[in-house]
């Protein structure tokens, strides 16, 4: 019943290790008293950043998260309901760990897919602004698509980045002066050019 | 000293200085007495200190050598814990066997109330001694705790108002956290959970032979208090002790 993401980067070949409070039948019952939920929440986003980081996921699409063994565990049979997953992201989207996205496809519905952060994008912003001073790119023009996949990129945490996350980490960047775009003759966005870091 | 039994008046009159010269005997016996017991313990009181300071590396770093010379100076009336004010300096017997002893156990009580302080939304206050002994012993670099050492640090925040003691429950240690006591009900019904960890209606029925309503009341009363976690997947609805959870 449970299944796991589909991973379009290589991955671990061990399966995440979950820690002992996914053994714990009530973690996936939204707990009634205030100050429990308050901790099952925060154990909660600290599982989901780790498992996000584990297995290379960007985004949490909840329809078909939501059958992930990340909120299910077999060996006790329980299961953590779509509304309270949803509370879930929330919280952590409140606390920045997260960010609700529009969904993919035409049947676009409020709040069912989200970015995560388990780097936030000044990290990123940061880890590429090393890679770009390490690699001698300084003041070369990169496509995102260079960027996120290109040989270059092969051993690095960002690699194979989601757009929009990468996006926000060149936002920085340019918010720094240490990137700008530059467009093509007509208009178009053509890449990025990086002055590297200070 | 021979006595010798007068008659009539003059017998009154020896009997009275008979009396006297007991009397003083007595107080000569005392003085005597009084100055070299003080003698005797202004000896023990340097050999004491003498020993404390020696021994004071092996006071802390050793929990079984520590745990005799606490249980030593118990055993001779003196409390190397004990604080007359505030300010832990404030003991005679602190100052006397150096600080290591108070120190120590001063360091332990602040870890211990951080640790609980962290824990408070998971288990509502109330948490093994054995989780906390886990948790200190996990930090490298420093020597080991025993359950012994944690349960006195407790002891030492109790008379202190910070809502802290020991609770036993199902022959383990507990640190109550918050000033609120369990009361019977709640105390047994979280020793049942000790057996599998949960407790539910039934549980409590068949085992205590509660009746429904009283059963619903406490364990309702638990969750409330934040000492159990809901399973609500379970039929019937488990009750969980969150001690259960393997760190």
């Amino acid at each position: 019943m449970s299944t796991l993401p589909s991973l379009s980067t290589s991955s671990r070949n061990t399966s995440f290790p979950f820690p002992s409070i996914y053994s714990f039948p009530p973690f996936f019952t939204r707990q009634p008293n205030s100050q429990t939920w308050t901790s099952q929440l925060s154990l909660w986003n600290s599982l989901i950043l780790a498992y996000c980081r584990y297995n290379r996921i960007w985004r949490i699409d909840l329809n078909t998260a939501i059958e992930w063994d990340l909120f299910n565990n077999r060996d006790i049979n329980r299961s953590l309901k779509l509304e309270t997953c949803k509370e879930v992201l929330d919280s952590m989207v409140m606390k920045g760990d997260a960010e609700w996205v529009s969904g993919s496809g035409s049947h676009v519905s409020k709040n069912t897919s989200a970015i995560i952060y388990w780097r936030r994008p000044e990290e990123w912003a940061n880890i590429i602004a090393d890679w770009i001073d390490s690699t001698g790119q300084k003041n070369t023009i990169l496509t995102l698509y260079e960027i996120a996949e290109g040989d270059l990129s092969l051993s690095q945490d960002f690699r194979g980045i989601d757009p929009t996350i990468l996006r926000k980490a060149l936002d920085v960047l340019i918010r720094r002066g240490q990137a700008q775009i530059m467009k093509s003759a007509d208009g178009e966005e053509a890449g990025v050019k990086f002055f590297g870091s200070q | 000293m021979t006595m010798r039994r007068g008659v009539g008046l003059a017998a009154f009159d020896n009997h009275q200085r008979t009396a006297q010269q007991y009397s003083d005997l007595g107080s000569t016996i005392l003085q005597t007495h009084i100055s070299e017991l003080t003698d005797q313990l202004l000896t023990f009181q340097a050999a004491l200190k003498k020993f404390a300071q020696s021994h004071a590396d092996e006071i802390r770093s050793d929990p079984v050598f520590r745990s005799e010379f606490v249980k030593m100076c118990s055993a001779i009336g003196v409390d190397p814990l004990a604080s007359s004010s505030a300010n832990k300096k404030g003991s005679f017997w602190a100052e006397l066997l150096g600080s290591d002893v108070n120190d120590f156990f001063f360091e332990l009580a602040v870890r211990i109330i951080e640790i609980c302080r962290r824990a408070r939304d998971v288990n509502g206050g109330l948490m093994l001694v054995e989780d906390v002994k886990g948790r200190i012993n996990s930090v490298p670099g420093r020597p080991p705790v025993s359950q012994e050492d944690i349960v006195r640090a407790v002891n030492t925040l109790a008379p202190l108002g910070h809502g802290f003691g020991i609770v036993r429950l199902a022959n383990k240690d507990f640190i109550r956290s918050v000033p609120q006591e369990l009361s019977r009900d709640q105390a047994v019904a979280i020793e049942a959970t000790q057996a599998l960890g949960y407790i539910s209606v039934p549980i409590l029925r068949d085992n205590l032979a509660w009746e429904t309503a009283r059963c619903i009341a406490v364990l309702d009363d638990l969750v409330a208090s934040g000492l159990v976690w809901v399973d609500e997947h379970a039929r019937p609805k488990e009750y969980w002790t969150p001690s259960w959870i393997r760190q």
